[in-house]
C-alpha cells in the first residue's frame, strides 16, 4: 500500500508557486528522503501533507485514506522543523498531553520508555524551556512517536545538531524503520540521506527534479566508473600484449607502473579487467572504485542547470 | 477538545490568577452589600435587588470589567500558539474546530469556576443563592470569552490583541451600555449585538447572548480554518 500518494499538489503564495503540481508516491515501510535547497518547497510539502497548511489545488492520500481526514491524524507522527515547546510544561507532561490529544493517552511508563529510547529519561521532569537545542530535537522525535503512528514525518531531524547527537538520531530512525514505520524526512545533510534513505527525491523550484534509489540516481548520473588498481610489476615478456590490451580501452588508462587508473563504462568491465590481470599473472593488491556520492549528484543537478540558465 | 480544554483551564487555574480573580469578586460582593443602603438611595433598586446586593455586585463587576479580565488573561490563547508555532503540535493531531472549541470551553470553565466559588462564598453571607443572576453572569461570560477567542483567531499578532484587550476592555462596556440606553436610531441597532441590551430585562432573553457567542465562534472557526500555522 502507498503511504503517501499526491496528485498534482500545488501551493501558491500570491503569484509565486512554491510547489508545482507534485506527483509523489511513497510505499509503506520506506525511509524516503527529500532533498533540496532552502526554499525549494520541502517544508511546504510536509506542511501540506500534515494539515498545517492547505494546498491550493490537487489531492493527496496518506496510508490509503484521502485527506484531509481527522481520523488519519491518529496514525501519523510529525516532527516540525521549528521546535518550540510549551515552556511551562515538563518533558513528561508534553508526552502525556500530546498523546492524549492524538486519542491514545500514554501511561507514565510508556512516556518514560519513549524518553529512555530517545535519551531524555534524565530530564523527564525538566521544563521544556530549560532543554538544550539537541534535547528539543529529541523531544520532537519523542512526541512524534509517542502515539505509535504508522507514518512519521521528520522535517530536518538533525539540523543544527552536533555529530554525536546526529548519530544517535540516525540510530533511532533506523530502529523506527526496522519496527515497520514509514518515514518521510527532509534534510540538508546529504550524507545522512544517502546513509539512511531507501529512496530519495531531489526537489528544485517546487518540482521533483530526480527521484529513485541511491543506485538509480548514481547510474543516471554516472557515465564512467573510475577504478584504481594497485598491482605488482608486469612481467617483461607479457608487456607488449598487455599494452596492446590496454590500448583497447576507449580512454587510455593512466599508469605509473604499479598504480593504474581506468575509466570504465560499467561494472562488468571491472570483472573483465581483473580477469585480464590474473591471465597476465600480475598481482593485484588493491582495487578502488570511485562512485558519485549524493553530494556529487545533488551539485550536478543544481549547478549544471544553474550554469545552463546563466549561459 | 476535552484535552485542550483541560490544559487551557488548568493553565489559568495554576498560579495566583484564579485566587486574585476570586478575591476581587469577593471584595466587590462584600462592599456591594456593605454599601447597599447607599446604592438603594442613589440607584433605583427594588427591595429584592437590594437584598441580593452581594451577587448583583459580582454581575456588575462582570458587566463592567469582565471583558477586560477575560481578554487580559486569554487574549493570546490562539495567536500565541500560532506565533510560537506550538499550534503545529495541535493541528497535526486534531481538527481546528476541536482546538477552537477546546480553548473556548477551557477558558469558559475557568471563569465559571471562579464565578461559582464567588457566588458560593457570598451565598454563605447572604444565606441565599440567586440562580437567575448567576445565570446572567454566565451568559455574559460566554459572550466575552467568545469575543476574546474570535479576536485571537482573527489577529495574528499577540501584541495587537493585548493592546486591543485594554482598549476593548474599557470601551466595550461603556459603548455597549450607552447603545442599550440611547434612542439615536442610526446607531441604536448595534445594541442587538452587544450583551448589555439583553441584560436589562429580567427574563430569559439573556439566552440571546449565548446565541451571539455561538455566532462569534462560527466566525472564529471560519477564520481559523483558513489560517496558516
Amino acid at each position: 500500500m502507498l503511504a503517501i500518494d499526491t496528485k498534482n499538489l500545488e501551493k501558491t503564495y500570491g503569484q509565486h508557486k512554491v510547489v508545482k503540481g507534485l506527483n509523489l508516491q511513497v510505499d509503506e515501510g520506506e525511509i524516503f528522503g527529500f532533498l533540496g535547497r532552502n526554499g525549494a518547497g520541502k517544508s511546504t510539502l510536509i506542511n501540506m501533507l500534515t494539515g498545517i497548511i492547505r494546498p491550493a489545488s490537487g489531492s493527496f492520500s496518506l496510508l490509503g485514506v484521502p485527506c484531509p481526514n481527522g481520523h488519519i491524524k491518529k496514525m501519523i507522527g510529525v516532527m516540525p522543523d521549528y521546535s518550540v515547546f510549551y515552556g511551562n510544561l515538563t518533558v513528561l507532561e508534553h508526552l502525556k498531553f500530546l498523546s492524549a490529544l492524538s486519542g491514545k493517552p500514554a501511561a507514565k511508563e510508556r512516556c518514560l520508555d519513549v524518553l529512555q529510547w530517545v535519551g531524555l529519561d534524565d530530564v523527564a521532569r525538566k521544563k521544556a524551556s530549560k532543554l538544550s537545542f539537541g534535547m528539543k530535537k529529541k523531544l520532537g522525535i519523542a512526541q512524534a512517536i509517542i502515539h505509535d503512528p504508522k507514518l512519521i514525518f521528520l522535517d530536518e531531524p538533525t539540523s543544527g545538531m552536533d555529530a554525536e547527537s546526529a548519530i544517535h538520531i540516525h540510530r533511532l530512525i533506523k530502529e523506527l524503520h526496522k519496527s515497520g514505520k514509514t518515514i518521510f524526512m527532509t534534510s540538508h545533510n546529504l550524507d545522512e540521506v544517502e546513509k539512511l534513505c531507501t529512496r530519495i527525491a531531489i526537489m528544485k523550484d517546487g518540482e521533483i527534479a530526480k527521484i529513485g534509489t541511491m543506485e538509480e540516481l548514481r547510474s543516471y548520473y554516472r557515465s564512467t566508473i573510475t577504478v584504481h588498481i594497485k598491482h605488482g610489476s608486469i612481467p617483461e615478456k607479457e608487456m607488449p600484449s598487455f599494452e596492446q590490451w590496454l590500448g583497447s580501452f576507449a580512454v587510455k588508462p593512466k599508469s605509473d607502473g604499479t598504480y593504474t587508473t581506468f575509466l570504465l563504462k560499467n561494472e562488468k568491465e571491472i570483472a573483465e579487467l581483473l580477469r585480464t590481470f590474473y591471465q597476465y599473472k600480475i598481482d593485484v593488491y588493491r582495487v578502488g572504485v570511485e562512485e558519485p556520492t549524493l553530494e556529487d549528484i545533488f551539485l550536478e543537478e543544481h549547478y549544471s542547470n544553474d550554469l545552463t540558465e546563466n549561459i | 477538545m476535552f484535552v485542550i480544554g483541560k490544559k487551557e483551564c488548568f493553565g489559568l487555574l495554576k498560579g495566583t490568577k484564579s485566587l486574585v480573580v476570586v478575591f476581587i469578586f469577593l471584595i466587590t460582593a462584600y462592599y456591594s452589600a456593605k454599601f447597599s443602603p447607599l446604592m438603594t438611595a442613589t440607584v433605583d433598586l427594588n427591595a429584592r435587588e437590594a437584598k441580593d446586593m452581594y451577587t448583583v455586585g459580582i454581575l456588575f463587576l462582570v458587566v463592567i470589567l469582565g471583558q477586560l479580565f477575560v481578554m487580559g488573561l486569554s487574549h493570546d490563547s490562539i495567536n500565541r500558539e500560532m506565533h510560537e508555532r506550538t499550534m503545529r503540535f495541535l493541528i497535526t493531531r486534531t481538527s481546528r474546530t476541536n482546538i477552537l472549541l477546546g480553548k473556548y470551553f477551557g477558558i469558559l470553565l475557568f471563569w465559571v469556576l471562579c464565578i461559582s466559588v464567588s457566588f458560593f462564598i457570598t451565598s454563605l453571607f447572604s444565606k441565599s443563592f440567586h440562580f437567575f443572576i448567576f445565570f446572567q453572569t454566565i451568559c455574559i461570560l460566554t459572550y466575552q470569552v467568545a469575543l476574546t477567542i474570535m479576536l485571537s483567531a482573527m489577529i495574528s499578532k499577540p501584541g495587537m490583541t493585548m493592546f486591543l484587550s485594554v482598549i476593548l476592555g474599557i470601551a466595550f462596556p461603556i459603548v455597549g451600555i450607552w447603545l442599550a440606553l440611547t434612542s439615536k436610531a442610526w446607531i441604536a441597532w448595534l445594541k442587538y449585538i452587544t450583551p448589555y441590551y439583553y441584560l436589562e430585562r429580567d427574563d430569559w432573553t439573556c439566552l440571546v447572548i449565548v446565541l451571539i457567542a455561538g455566532l462569534m465562534l462560527v466566525i472564529a472557526n471560519a477564520v481559523f480554518g483558513r489560517r496558516e500555522c
